[in-house]
């Protein structure tokens, strides 16, 4: 039995190690960069109408194409956004005319008001350069969250309709498509682990269930062995996340995005449940209380999972990608994913396997050693 | 030169092998070293029946 176990998960070793070669080999060369942003306004006002305008970022510049002056061009309004922390070095950008060659710091935002304090930092006969002094924007209740990365190629939004001077807001003109930078490329191990781990702290759930239920401690077992894989996995999707951000929005981390806060949380929890166990030293009481909290602590896998998706809790600037109807893939990618999960998810069963059977041997050991302690 | 992306890009994959590597690995430590201690108490026992 033993051995076939031991077979069994070197088999499944094998098979996960093949299936990650692939997927990094698949992340790189095959799956490409996705563009962000949309090829016209009006697909995002049909998807969105209703709803409050949520703009990535400050608007810290208008184009104004004027069609008098150029009436061959499209009579819109382009917005530039980047994040407030970026202003003065957007401003700079600007005046130097280098808009194209930096890399913008940006972040979504509510905007609920707007107002002016406009300054002109440069004209052309046909664009007028604008650079606002802050954020606040009414949008006629439309609401975007598109987000727009700092290596974007275009960082842009036309969302606007010029009305003689000035500018009324509609669904006009076209949405730049933007390139995600190359770290976009993370998603394709951060995303399965958190899978993982979220998959781990699911069987915890029902280990510690199925403990309190029968009382049977090989249960246990596996509810233990699973939450310390699950702080593997946990670890891994929480330190490559703040890679990606650091190319994608600037920061390494936001205590104000709720995924990221929530899902810090989590680890903590479970680090709390081994903590927990370490503490406790007579068995039956650790199986029973690390149960019940192995029970209780699941609460934050649905609180982090959700945290970028249901309305009340949704400040977070987190992709969402799966199960979402704005979250889209290209076959490649989704392909690329779709193996990395499974391969992540093989991985899993493998090191719970070998954990568990590492936990009766710890068990067998103990054993001994009592009956040798008795004996004597 | 290699961009701040690409860089990033081999950081984060080195934190997803250096992770699940470093844990296989200590499984396999663990189980080696429990293994060892059975096999020594097994043998201390038996010759202690002896």
């Amino acid at each position: 039995m033993m051995m076939n176990r031991r077979k069994l998960g070197t088999i499944l070793l094998v098979i996960s190690a093949v299936l990650i070669l692939m997927t990094a080999y698949l992340a790189i060369f095959f799956a490409p960069l996705p563009q962000t942003g949309v090829k016209s306004a009006g697909e995002v006002m049909s998807s969105v109408e209703g709803s409050k305008l949520q703009v990535a970022g400050f608007v810290s510049a208008v184009y104004h194409r004027n069609p008098n002056r150029a009436p061959d061009m499209p009579e819109h309004v382009v917005f530039s956004i980047a994040d407030f922390r970026d202003y003065m070095r957007y401003v700079q950008a600007a005046e130097a005319n280098h808009l194209n060659q930096q890399w913008w710091t940006v972040r979504p935002i509510d905007v609920d008001s707007y107002f002016g304090g406009y300054v002109v930092a440069g004209t052309s006969p046909d664009i007028g350069w604008r650079i606002t002094a802050g954020t606040n924007l009414s949008v006629n209740g439309i609401v975007t969250s598109q987000e727009i990365g700092p290596n974007s190629n275009v960082t842009g939004f036309s969302l606007a309709r010029v009305s003689g001077d000035d500018f009324a807001f509609g669904p006009v003109g076209s949405f730049g498509l933007m390139t995600a930078p190359v770290a976009q490329k993370i998603f394709y191990f951060h995303m399965p682990s958190a899978w993982a781990c979220y998959l781990s702290f699911g069987v915890t759930l029902v280990g510690s269930a199925l403990f309190l239920k029968t009382r049977n401690h090989k249960y246990d077992r596996v509810a233990y062995s699973s939450a310390e894989i699950g702080i593997v996995f946990a670890t891994i999707a929480i330190t490559t996340g703040p890679v990606w951000a650091k190319q994608e929005w600037g920061v390494y981390w936001r205590w104000d995005d709720m995924k990221l806060v929530t899902t810090f949380v989590l680890w903590l929890v479970y680090i709390g449940y081994l903590s927990l166990r370490a503490a406790i030293s007579e068995p039956s009481t650790k199986a029973r209380v690390s149960a019940v909290y192995g029970i209780l602590s699941f609460i934050t896998v649905p609180m982090s999972f959700l945290s970028s998706r249901v309305a009340p809790l949704l400040q977070s600037s987190h992709p969402q990608v799966i199960a979402t109807s704005s979250g889209s893939l290209s076959p490649q990618a989704g392909m690329t994913i779709g193996i990395a999960v499974i391969a992540f998810t093989v991985l899993f069963i493998t090191m719970l396997i070998k954990r568990v059977e590492i936990a009766e041997s710890e068990e067998e050991l103990e054993e001994l050693k009592r009956n040798i302690g008795e004996e004597e | 030169m290699m961009s701040d992306s690409w860089m990033a890009l081999y950081v984060a994959y080195s934190i997803v092998w250096l992770g699940l590597f470093s844990f296989l690995g200590y499984m396999y430590l663990r189980q080696r070293r429990i293994d060892k201690d059975i096999k020594m108490l097994k043998e201390e026992v038996s010759r202690h029946d002896k």
